[in-house]
């Protein structure tokens, strides 16, 4: 157990690492002089040039300016925006809990809306009711989210006039739709996830012998199968919230709600690497942290895997 | 007890797997949904020219933001463009989108999942953790970091979105490629001579063909949504070019006055990625079944 958690330790570590180059490399890569391209139309001396220039220390070899980047990137240093003049690190301090706010309410439509939506085809397999379950769950996957978000919008908002279409400050209300746009999606690969999962575990010998000895079928689920069947389901969890993290970009655009996806947006059009570097850094190492405990978790859920 | 003739499967023996693979795969109800959904959008978009004689660029201010009409199935837009048309023609490029993407995603994830899985060693732990950062990315943040490199635009946005597919084909392609590489007729066609690129072409990759096109059909579907998903942003197709993702971009701001610019274009890629789930689902149900069986 003690190796399997150190390859898992040292392979998380490996990636974040390849995550700082490939960021690093963003600015890098952008053809033509990066300072021209990101100072853009703006008039600018030629002394401002020289100064942006010093800041990003682009006069040191590619190898020496990684290991700066590296080096601010750890400390939790991105520079400074280039468009609010502010340090990135604060910028995305200021927006992160909105975003988290957002991922965690669409994660409760998700599992509120998910599981009984599985568990429910997984009653009767091969039935009408899961065959309905199923339908929903195969249109859930399908529905593209900023198509979703307007037709919330289009009914909620402009049809019935109930719910607000776009962010204002501390309202609950306006955090509704945003929520379920982000998660019914989620609910719906969710949906499948459970009855898949519990249809494996119902079909092993356990269960069988539960049946046997004359346990009804809601108990059997309940009691028996449910506890096997949710360990595959939390696994994807993790990676699901960390998904959500990462999708809130097209959400956080539609109700025009601040967050972190809409800052990594409007840095690109503003052209503000520094900015969408931190934010595709601290997004990306979510992510990876998260996808790291989530198999941790699945490891000491999972007997078999403590073993080896 | 001898069987009689009648009761011996009909098929004939000689039935490719592939041919058997599709045959399963539509048995199916909804795969055949799929299908039919899927061969409707890409006959409206092919045929767009003949389904309307409006031009999709054509701006007309005295019939802006019309509501859809007999003459005018899709309505208009604030500048008078015939929605219908920008629709038909929308749905081409959308589709193009991913077509290309997927494209380039296979195209660059098989030959990179080959290489790591033929040679091994440390080719192949570079390759794999290059592909296990890729993969740390949500695709549609990969996306956004390689446009902010490429720059906004529709040729940009494809390759873009290729980018995100990559580690999926090169992963699969890997494994396929590391699960043969021992057997015997490899090596014999090793020992015989034949050099490292055609043992991969002729007998490595022909084998990998099924998942990967199980692959294929289940990723067209999420790099038509990614592309789309780009262009809303206003980071894919750029204005006028009637697209679906950025007609809804268009569209938004006219969601009080104009439902038909909202509800028209999303609705196109939603049939679109349901046909290509509905195929795909039954696709991976009927290459899992395997051999045997029914």
């Amino acid at each position: 157990m003690r190796r399997y958690l150190a390859r898992r330790l040292i392979t998380s570590v490996g990636v974040l690492l390849g995550i700082s180059v490939l960021v690093f490399s963003i600015s890098r890569l952008v053809p033509g002089d990066i300072v021209d391209v990101m100072l853009g139309t703006r008039n600018v001396t030629a002394e401002a040039k020289a100064a942006l220039r010093a800041q990003l220390g682009l006069d040191a070899p590619i190898p020496v300016q990684y290991l700066v980047f590296l080096g601010n990137a750890v400390r939790g240093e991105f520079g400074v925006s280039l468009t609010n003049k502010m340090p990135v690190a604060r910028a995305i301090g200021e927006q992160l809990p909105n975003t988290v706010v957002l991922a965690a309410a669409a994660l409760a439509v998700a599992l509120g809306i998910g599981f009984p939506l599985g568990i429910f085809a997984a009653l009767r397999p091969g039935s009408w009711a899961d065959t309905l379950a199923m339908a929903v769950s195969v249109t859930g996957l399908s529905i593209p989210t900023f198509w979703l978000g307007l037709m919330l919008i289009l009914f909620f908002s402009v049809q019935l006039g109930w719910l607000p279409s776009i962010h204002k400050g501390s309202d609950p209300l306006s955090l509704i739709m945003p929520a379920l746009t982000l998660g019914l999606p989620e609910a719906a690969v969710i949906a499948r996830m459970v009855r898949a999962s519990l249809l494996d575990v119902l079909s092993q010998e356990y269960i069988v012998a539960a049946r046997a000895k004359g346990a009804g079928r809601a108990r059997v689920i309940f009691k028996h199968a449910l506890r096997n069947a949710l360990i595959p389901v939390v696994t994807f969890l993790g990676l699901q919230m960390a998904y959500l993290l990462g999708g809130s970009a097209i959400v956080e655009t539609i109700f025009a709600r601040p967050g972190i996806g809409r800052l990594a947006v409007s840095a690109i059009s503003s052209r503000d690497y520094p900015l969408l570097q931190g934010v595709v850094l601290v997004t990306a190492s979510i992510y990876v942290v998260v996808n790291t405990l989530t198999d941790l978790t699945y490891m000491l859920l999972n007997p078999k895997i403590r073993l080896t | 007890m001898t069987p009689s003739l009648e009761l011996l499967p009909a098929t004939p023996r000689s039935e490719s797997p592939n041919v058997r693979l599709l045959r399963r795969t539509f048995r199916s109800p909804s795969a055949v949904i799929g299908a039919l959904i899927l061969f409707l959008l890409l006959a409206a978009s092919l045929a767009a020219p003949f389904l309307t004689d409006r031009d999709p660029d054509l701006i007309n201010p005295g019939q802006a933001l019309k509501p859809p009409s007999l003459s005018q199935p899709m309505g208009t837009d604030n500048i008078g463009r015939d929605n219908w048309a920008r629709f038909l023609f929308g749905g081409r490029l959308s589709l193009l989108v991913g077509v290309i993407a997927i494209a380039i995603g296979a195209t660059a994830g098989i030959t990179i999942g080959a290489v790591a899985g033929y040679f091994g060693g440390w080719v192949d732990s570079a390759l794999s953790w290059s592909m296990d950062v890729l993969i740390s990315f949500p695709d549609l943040l990969l996306a956004l970091a390689m446009i902010a490199v490429l720059g906004p635009g529709l040729i940009n946005a494809m390759i873009a979105v290729g980018i995100a597919f990559i580690p999926g084909f090169a992963r699969l392609t890997r494994s396929s490629v590391l699960s043969i590489r021992e057997q015997n007729y490899v090596e014999a066609a090793r020992a015989l001579g034949a050099s490292d690129a055609s043992i991969l072409l002729t007998h490595l990759l022909p084998n990998a063909l099924r998942p990967l096109l199980v692959l294929t059909t289940l990723s067209i579907g999420s790099a038509i949504l990614t592309g789309a998903a780009l262009s809303f942003l206003g980071l894919g197709a750029q204005p006028p070019t009637p697209e679906w993702g950025a007609m809804l971009n268009a569209g938004q701001k006219f969601v009080r006055q104009a439902w038909w610019l909202t509800v028209f274009p999303g609705l196109g890629i939603f049939l679109t990625i349901l046909s290509l789930n509905l195929l795909g689902d039954a696709l991976s149900d009927a290459a899992a079944g395997g051999t045997g069986g029914r």
